[in-house]
């Protein structure tokens, strides 16, 4: 693993809103490297997306974070959220240090607010010295830089189809450059081929360090398995096993995680197909070597 | 800004409880209920009463006492029978135009819905159209042209045109769901039309059926009070709203005979609140967004989560760095 | 759909709703079975309001006016023509005063109460229903439950109980009618002053129940926004509590604009019989005499020029809507 990005350690959750509180997330730590992506599998259930929204802050009751702790940049942020004042005092990091792809991107917009808008109030909400147009240049620069069309910046949201409006979010949550983005689900509502579109797009971006490392949460494997360097493995709010992807999926460790891949992975002939494709592609940028076959 | 009840992902990971957990019926529940069994019971109370709502026991408003407990109205008849009677002749207008109403709303609210297309189109537009006519105006118009109206009669005419709202609601509910998977299945197996409203259909959009069935009677029962007040009510029929008009026409709230009036101000209010509360918290139940939890549950809940968040920060101050079981070792 | 397309067809709908109601008003009162005129004029002679000679002008009158000989059709052409040219006809009852001059009186009286009523109370409802759904807590709570309590209270209710209250038992107020006896109507600072004081009750009957119905929808509403994929995201990128209120507001706005053309019906509806109750000299307490009366060029000019200004209320309403809600007014460009 490359250079220590971030460090979270201890994660604890839990979902109140009954006689008893559930434990979501049970104690858990893990690590991302410098222009890593980690992927966080496991089954519907697992706690892979509560892990996610407690890694970016974004735990709104009744999901309540109990402890943990984030350290990135020299920096060590305490992770749990009780109350309304945790969540403020978090503002500041979302977004700009941990950002989060959500999994409904499709309804992520407000329907009454135009592109431009939302783009220019995700530049203020850190800095409120940023002006429209140095937002909406921003903005341009990017969707150029990733292929995208600048006219979505005039659009409002039901103007847009999925596909689209999933990169959109994907661009709008790395404006500002955050060092770790945490993506929930972003190609489970996806056709094939803008799976495939956003999947460049990530890794295209973290290529070009628009942001330092992915934690790319989904219980879709096959994705998983071209994507990341490194994999996670969770199940009832613990992680059993991690470590680089290939090792992992070649030789995994665990019984759970055994049977997690056979019910899952297929090696097929595309995916095959793909994963050469993919390790041309991505040449010497990528952490890990670049063999073929097998499941990458 | 206040802390939601935002569901956060797919996978909440909550305890795959008993489903009838959810059917968490609040206090405005039981409340409302309360109101309007209340109600009910006042007007059956009037089959009980020893005094008939036509019998003339004192003289122009006499004031409450000696045997009269709420007094006599204008025409010496005890205010408390005609109150039970007049809440009687109230609800069961409310509840036919209620019935009446509500069937030609969902009738034409399913089909619309599930038919789609330009019939729907149709539908929606006509029902628009009666919408947008004041209802109130309508009734007026037809309670003149009519030489007398009964009880019956006018519930009839009162349901006949109040169905739109009920129509629109169940409208908007049966178009999402003629989309989804197990109607194509229906549809694939050979049903028909009819079949496949009632069975498949229908019961995904009880809770608004109900939901809209309540609103209709609480606004049914008001249509007739209008009406009454304006003269136009039942004749020769005690109903709430008569009882105000009379009590109008002879001066009472100028003259001060507040037991002429205050009653069935009183009991219509209640009425119509009961049913309101009904309904919103039915919402409550049947839309879990709204919701917004029990008071005292969620502090203690709140307490507890701090204190243990606390004992784990202690826990992890003094002890080392726990096992971040990494299997697989760092390339 | 553009905005265009949207407005030329609510324009077509409410176009088919101006004729029917113009026709159910024309039609119903002749469904009175025998020749209507008969029936109305010997009803006015039974009770003894006019002279035989009178009896036989309006009978004349009416027939001459409305072509009763004539087909239905016909006669439907004539009243249309009538109407469209301003002109309501002449009062049974308080022959021969025309009608247009009645309902000039008292129309103005209603507008007073009734226009004020709509605006303040579906401004200063929103805003204390949002605040409610802000806030949460005990103060939702308390708002909730007295905003629907008030709101479910039919607006003669509220009047009665507050002209029993504050005018009979505590006498802050004048008990009826619209100002002081002896004064005449006119445009002085006296006369408004005394006016003012008549004015108070009427208005805040119908205003607190409208606040009453806009709280609650709005507090609905605003709840329901709140637990939105696009409030959750906002927070995500860090963006304050205040700008996601702006995005809750600008959300939960569309639904209440729709829900004012009801109100708008309901509260005319309503504010007939508070004028009733407080004796006020408007189109409702016009109306009321003129059924028992049975004054039927009234009581249809009335009930026509009611349904006329709701549906251009309606009409305005939906038009507003049409321009604010960006799905309507942005056509769907469809970008692939």
């Amino acid at each position: 693993m490359s250079e220590l990005l971030a460090r979270a350690t201890n994660i604890r959750c839990v979902y109140g809103g009954g006689e008893k509180d559930f434990t979501a997330v049970d104690g858990v730590s893990v690590e991302l490297g410098e222009g890593e992506i980690l992927g966080l599998a496991g089954e519907s259930g697992c706690g892979k997306t509560t892990l996610g929204n407690a890694l970016a802050m974004i735990a709104t009751p009744p999901l309540y974070v109990l402890s943990g702790s984030l350290e990135i940049d020299g920096e060590s942020i305490d992770l749990s959220t009780l109350s309304v004042a945790d969540l403020k005092r978090h503002r500041p990091y979302r977004g700009r240090t941990v950002s989060m792809l959500p999994q409904g991107a499709m309804n992520s917009i407000s329907p009454t607010l135009r592109i431009r808008s939302l783009v220019h109030d995700v530049m203020r909400a850190h800095d409120p010295r940023v002006t429209k147009s140095e937002a909406l240049d921003l903005a341009r620069d990017r969707l150029k830089m990733l292929d995208m069309p600048v006219r979505v910046l005039d659009s409002y949201a039901h103007q847009l189809s999925g596909g689209m409006k999933q990169r959109l979010i994907t661009v709008i949550s790395t404006l500002q450059n955050p060092r770790l983005l945490i993506a929930d689900e972003p190609t489970s509502a996806l056709d094939v081929s803008s799976q495939r579109m956003l999947v460049e797009m990530l890794l295209a971006m973290v290529e070009q360090r628009i942001m330092s490392g992915v934690v790319f949460v989904t219980h879709d494997l096959p994705v998983l398995s071209q994507v990341s360097d490194r994999l996670a493995i969770m199940n009832a709010g613990r992680i059993i096993e991690t470590g680089p992807t290939r090792q992992l999926v070649e030789h995994p460790q665990h019984d759970y995680t055994r049977t997690l891949l056979s019910s899952v992975l297929d090696p097929s002939r595309e995916t095959r197909q793909r994963g050469r494709e993919r390790s041309a592609g991505r040449g010497a940028a990528a952490a890990t070597s670049s063999e073929e076959v097998g499941t990458r | 800004m206040s802390t939601p009840n935002a569901p956060v992902t797919d996978e909440k990971a909550a305890p795959r409880a008993n489903p009838f957990r959810s059917l968490n019926f609040s206090g405005r529940f039981w409340i409302s209920l309360v109101l309007v069994l209340g109600v009910i019971l006042l007007g059956l109370a009037g089959y009980l009463y020893p005094t008939g709502p036509g019998e003339k026991v004192g003289s122009l408003y006499d004031a409450p006492g000696a045997g009269l407990p709420l007094g006599s109205d204008n025409f010496g008849h005890d205010v408390l029978a005609v109150l039970m009677a007049g809440t009687r002749t109230s609800l069961i207008i409310g509840l036919v135009a209620g019935i009446v109403a509500t069937t030609i709303g969902v009738i034409v609210g399913l089909v619309a819905g599930y038919v789609g297309g330009w019939f729907e189109e149709l539908l929606m537009g006509a029902t628009n159209v009666v919408l947008a006519i004041p209802s109130i105006i309508v009734l007026i118009l037809i309670s003149i042209s009519l030489p007398q109206s009964s009880i019956w009669s006018l519930a009839i005419v009162i349901g006949i045109t109040s169905w739109p709202w009920t129509a629109r609601a169940v409208r908007a509910q049966a178009s999402s769901v003629a989309t989804r998977e197990h109607i194509d299945v229906a549809r694939l197996s050979g049903a028909r039309l009819p079949g496949i409203l009632l069975r498949d259909v229908l019961p995904y959009i009880l809770s608004y059926i109900v939901m809209a069935f309540v609103l209709q009677i609480a606004g049914a029962i008001l249509a007739e009070s209008s009406l009454s007040m304006l003269g136009l009510g039942p004749s020769g029929a005690n109903s709430l709203g008569i009882q105000l008009h009379w009590a109008l026409a002879f001066q009472a709230v100028g003259g001060g005979a507040w037991w002429a009036f205050l009653p069935p101000t009183i009991v219509l209010t209640l009425v119509s609140f009961g049913f309101l509360l009904l309904q919103s918290s039915l919402d409550e139940v049947f839309n879990p967004r709204l919701r917004r939890g029990k008071r005292r549950q969620m502090k203690q809940a709140a307490a507890r989560r701090a204190e243990e968040a606390r004992q784990l920060a202690e826990q992890a101050a003094s002890a080392p760095a726990p096992d971040t079981t990494r299997a697989g070792d760092p390339a | 759909m553009t905005l265009g397309r949207y407005i030329a067809r609510k324009a077509g709908w409410y176009l088919v709703a101006l004729v029917a109601a113009v026709s159910l008003n024309f039609l119903l009162p002749r469904l009175v079975p025998g020749n209507p005129v008969d029936v109305i004029v010997s009803n006015l002679a039974r009770g003894g309001s006019i002279t035989g000679e009178q009896q036989k002008a309006i009978y004349e009158g009416f027939v001459a006016e409305f072509g009763l000989d004539a087909p239905l059709w016909q006669q439907f052409l004539t009243y249309l023509g009538k109407v469209f040219t301003g002109d309501l006809g002449t009062s049974f009852a308080n022959y021969p005063a025309s009608v247009n001059d009645l309902i000039g009186q008292a129309l103005p009286w209603s507008i007073a109460v009734q226009l004020p009523a709509v605006l303040i109370g579906w401004i200063a409802g929103n805003l204390v229903g949002a605040i409610a759904a802000f806030r949460g807590g005990n103060w939702d709570r308390s708002v909730f439950t007295s905003a629907l309590f008030l709101s479910a209270m039919p607006y003669y209710c509220l009047s009665i109980l507050l002209l029993y209250g504050f005018a009979v038992v505590a006498g802050i107020f004048p008990v009826g009618g619209a100002y002081s006896l002896g004064l005449t109507p006119e445009f002085s600072v006296e006369f408004l002053w005394d006016a003012l004081s008549y004015y108070w009750l009427p208005f805040l009957s119908l205003v607190v129940v409208f606040i009453g119905g806009q709280a609650v929808g709005m507090r609905s509403m605003a709840i329901y926004e709140l637990g939105g994929d696009y409030v959750n995201y906002a927070r995500a990128m860090g963006i304050r509590d205040g700008k996601i209120t702006q995005y809750i507001f600008r959300n939960a706005m569309l639904p209440q604009i729709t829900g004012l053309a009801l109100a708008i019906g309901t509260l005319v509806g309503g504010a007939l019989i508070t004028e009733l109750v407080f004796s006020y000299p408007g189109v409702g307490t016009l109306l009321f005499t003129a059924i028992t009366q049975n004054d039927y060029p009234v009581i249809q000019a009335v009930t026509l020029i009611i349904t006329v200004a709701v549906l251009v209320a309606n009409f305005l309403v939906e038009i507003a809507y049409g321009v604010i809600d960006p799905r309507i007014r942005a056509a769907s460009a469809g970008e692939k």
